[in-house]
């Protein structure tokens, strides 16, 4: 018999991996801020538009979207049991992070040399 | 909820014992009881809000007056007898028992000292039902999630080195609700009246699950 791993394991690890991202992204920009803080906004801009820096930051917000999708669609599924209501719930919210998650990486992307 | 004043109790008594007493001055009073001592699992009561069993919690330990209820989110038949229908549902539907793909053998199957080790704090459940019915995920989902005890058990017969269902047992237990509405709140540990760990063995179903994927 063979067994492909669906929702469950899947979004599970999800949650797991983009948290241990999330946490790493943010210790290495809280040193980098700390060893040398932008002061003025061009310092900022510049440090931003780096490549590393850019592609970094947009799979920060990508991983955050996945991470609150599978984070709040476990406290839908545990809380909200009507079905209409439900599915209301998770269009709005896939929705929502999909519209913030494309915002933001057009921002980050925009800033690019 | 119903009040008793006992006169005659002392400290080496049990709450059972204490229910015992009222019962016998109110016969109408319900509960499930058998063995006394731990070992039945039958006397599982929300005990001043906590789980436990009656037979092995002293009364000194409790705060008074002593407030006993039901065991939480399953049907009330009677005072403190709880329909435990959907609690063993949730057991058998988990295949608690040996699944083997080969022939029977002539002689028995064995098993070495170390891969018996492994079933050591999985094997010990009473099915008391303390852990399941203090769980939150099982609360919200009873019908869906099979809660701490069927999971704890489910790892008792994965982690079994004679089992050669491993692949099926996993697959059963994956999509969002039977093994993942777990959202280690770690009631069922809290609360277990034989010490055991039922968070621990969801856990190692998941890492058994990881490494079957990678």
């Amino acid at each position: 018999m063979s067994w492909h791993p669906a929702n469950g394991l899947r979004s599970w690890l999800i949650q797991r991996l983009s948290a241990v991202y999330m946490a790493i992204f943010m210790v290495a920009v809280i040193i980098a801020v700390s060893i040398c803080f932008p002061s003025s906004y061009n310092q900022w801009h510049g440090w931003i538009a780096h490549p590393i820096v850019n592609v970094a930051t947009a799979a920060f917000f990508i991983a955050l979207m996945f991470h609150t999708w599978v984070g709040m669609r476990d406290v839908i599924i545990d809380y909200v049991h009507p079905l209409a209501l439900r599915l209301l719930l998770l269009v709005l919210l896939g929705s929502s992070l999909l519209l913030m998650g494309i915002w933001g990486i057009r921002i980050l992307f925009s800033v690019m040399p | 909820m119903q009040e008793y004043d006992l006169a005659d109790v002392n400290d080496e008594m049990m709450l059972l014992d204490a229910l015992t007493l009222i019962k016998a001055k109110d016969e109408t009073l319900s509960f499930r009881r058998s063995c006394g001592e731990g070992v039945c699992g039958s006397d599982a009561l929300n005990i001043n809000g906590r789980n436990g069993l009656a037979c092995i919690t002293p009364l000194t330990s409790l705060k008074q007056p002593v407030e006993v209820r039901p065991l939480p989110g399953l049907p009330v038949i009677r005072d403190l007898i709880v329909d435990m229908t959907q609690f063993f549902h949730q057991y058998r539907s988990i295949k608690p028992y040996l699944i083997v793909h080969e022939p029977a053998t002539e002689v028995e199957r064995k098993q070495s000292p170390e891969d018996r080790d492994k079933l050591d704090g999985y094997y010990e459940c009473i099915l008391c039902g303390a852990c399941s019915t203090a769980c939150p995920s099982f609360w919200w989902n009873p019908d869906k999630f099979r809660g701490p005890a069927a999971l704890l058990q489910a790892w008792r017969f994965l982690a079994d080195s004679r089992d050669q269902a491993t692949l099926e047992r996993l697959a059963d237990l994956d999509g969002p609700y039977r093994l993942f509405r777990c959202h280690t709140i770690m009631n069922c540990v809290d609360v277990c009246p034989k010490g055991l760990n039922p968070t621990k063995a969801i856990h190692n179903i998941k890492q058994l699950m990881l490494k079957h994927l990678i």
